[in-house]
């Protein structure tokens, strides 16, 4: 369900996503996601921030929650600079990221 | 100053106020005569009225401003003359529920440059169907053409019995004294129509507003669409008095496996894609950066000034301007709404690309208002209806025409279109008649048995749940 690239040279780390992601999914992912983090980063500590770039690529995602919609903020977050980007996200999903007003925030295309 | 603009408020309002107390007293027939007398009359001068707008303002063609001045009078005239307006206008034997209609008082209509005699005269036949005396605030550059519009319209009206100050105008270009007015106690209701500042102006006020904005049409041609078909049907639009109506096409949204014959097809059809320098030269004039808005120099405007102002050369007979852009917003500027006959062209890779870039488009200054897709199928004409916000979707028809309602479907006609809260405005719909009474519901006493047959005392014990509620309601006795 969750598949995940890191290219070292670019600095990103690529989280492909599959189906729905509800609320259940969410949280599961959440300490999925913190851990793959914690693993590719020179520095573990939690509160600083990932010297790497991160994309979620919701090419095969047909639903999220707003629960997800909390991860990709924390991931932006965390993202030195900012470097932080979903892709292939379903029209349905990019409509909902632009009524939230975060679009743009989260670089969506 | 301000005491002085008060007074002078005050005096209009008053005014108004006779006038608005004497036109209760209209019944139907009698008020229906007074909108056929100025239907006439307005429709009569048609062709000097549009002229005039033309040479006022020097925004738009003369030929179609005389066709929005018919949409303005007798395809509105047509809509509304059967409406019940006046006292009782629905009675209901099964629900006991009476509709009565009540005038909501005097109205204050502010007017478009873009439009100045047929938004005028439309805002009038409404006003006074619903018996609202109605108080004109032109745009201060088009004051004269929409002062004699009303004039016409106030004359008609007076010989037909309506009360004096029916139809009162108020001098343009004092943005103060415009908002003294709108902010008055004695309006009832403002009808705004005209750019984003107008209508918070208006929704500001403190007295209730039907404002209705700008819009940022995106049209999508979806593969499934009839190519040839489309694009003379976008150009008809588009070009439409120089491309002033708010819900004329502002881009166009393809695929990339029919682009080039898109491409091909607005050519043969003489139109002219811009080079990216021709592009940079046309965003030059024709947007203001700082405020990423239309330059009001460009409004209205045909290719050839346009292409004269920019500095470019263009085949003679050019229809539109095309410009092919790779985004949205600040970055490309002419993303914007333009009215004018220059058309932002997209590509994108698939048909979730093209969408998504129409949602980017919709929600770039025109959340609400309209939007046009061509296509023969249903279902992706419904999936595009549904990730787009605006209150009108036209299918296979061209926007400008299509959202004004009356033509190319069965909209009513209308020169202002709601854009729903996205747009900050109240409703989505065409604005008409029935936005402007007040209506009294006279309910006469139908018990709810269902209601009523329910043991009281079940409600008040703790043991019975919604189940048990539930039941006691559905039973049948």
């Amino acid at each position: 369900m969750f598949d995940f690239d890191f290219d070292p040279d670019e600095k990103m780390l690529t989280c492909t996503f599959k189906g729905r992601i509800d609320t259940i999914i969410s949280s599961q992912l959440s300490a999925e996601l913190e851990s793959k983090y914690i693993s590719h980063s020179e520095n573990k500590d939690k509160e600083s921030p990932l010297e790497f770039g991160i994309v979620f690529d919701l090419k095969e995602v047909n639903f999220i929650s707003s629960s997800f919609i909390r991860l990709c903020v924390a991931a932006k977050k965390r993202v030195k600079d900012g470097r932080f980007s979903i892709r292939n996200s379903d029209p349905f999903i990019k409509k909902t990221l632009k009524i939230a007003g975060l679009d743009e925030i989260l670089n969506v295309t | 100053m301000a005491g002085n603009l008060m007074e002078r408020a005050n005096d209009i309002l008053e005014r108004a106020i006779l006038a608005a107390a004497e036109f209760q007293e209209c019944n139907q027939e009698q008020t229906d005569k007074i909108v056929e007398a100025v239907y006439r009359a307005a429709l009569n001068a048609r062709i000097k009225l549009a002229k005039m707008a033309v040479e006022e303002t020097g925004i738009g063609i003369w030929e179609d401003k005389v066709w929005k001045n018919v949409i303005g009078t007798q395809l509105v005239y047509e809509n509304i003359k059967d409406e019940k307006t006046v006292g009782v206008i629905s009675r209901d034997q099964v629900t006991g529920i009476s509709e009565i209609a009540q005038p909501l008082g005097p109205i204050f209509a502010v007017t478009p440059v873009t439009n100045p005699t047929s938004t005028a005269i439309y805002k009038i036949l409404i006003c006074l169907k619903t018996r609202n005396p109605v108080i004109i605030s032109a745009h201060r550059n088009a004051a004269r053409s929409t002062g004699e519009a009303a004039r016409i319209c106030y004359e008609a009206a007076l010989a037909a019995g309506a009360p004096e100050d029916c139809i009162q105008m108020i001098p343009a270009g004092s943005r103060d004294f415009t908002q003294t007015v709108m902010g008055h106690p004695g309006v009832a209701l403002i009808l705004a129509t005209g750019g984003t500042g107008l209508v918070k102006a208006a929704y500001s006020s403190g007295n209730p507003a039907i404002g209705v904005g700008p819009g940022n049409v995106p049209v999508f041609i979806d593969e499934s669409a009839d190519i040839p078909y489309a694009i003379s049907s976008i150009i008809k639009s588009k070009t439409f008095d120089n491309g002033t109506v708010c819900a004329s096409e502002q881009s166009v949204i393809v695929e990339e496996k029919i682009a080039d014959q898109v491409r091909k097809e607005f050519e043969r059809q003489y139109c002219y894609f811009l080079s990216h320098e021709e592009a940079k030269k046309v965003e030059k004039i024709a947007i203001v950066k700082d405020s990423m808005s239309m330059s009001p120099f460009i409004v209205g405007q045909s290719v050839a000034t346009i292409a004269e102002k920019a500095g470019i050369t263009v085949p003679e007979g050019t229809k539109i301007l095309l410009a092919e852009l790779s985004g949205v917003g600040k970055e490309h500027l002419l993303s914007v709404e333009i009215l004018a006959p220059i058309l932002a062209f997209y590509t994108a890779k698939d048909y979730h690309s093209a969408i998504k870039l129409c949602i980017d488009l919709n929600y770039l200054g025109g959340i609400g208002h309209s939007a046009g897709i061509y296509a023969n199928d249903e279902h992706r004409v419904m999936e595009f209806s549904q990730l787009i916000n605006a209150g009108r979707i036209v299918v296979n028809t061209p926007t400008s025409q299509g959202a004004v309602g009356g033509t190319y479907n069965m909209l009513p006609p209308s020169l202002t279109l709601g854009c729903g809260t996205g747009g900050k405005n109240i409703t989505t719909e065409n604005i008409t008649v029935k936005h402007l009474i007040n209506i009294q519901r006279v309910c006469s006493r139908k018990m709810n048995d269902r209601f009523f047959s329910v043991d009281r005392a079940k409600y008040m014990d703790e043991n019975c749940d919604e189940t048990v509620l539930r039941y006691e309601y559905h039973k049948n006795h």
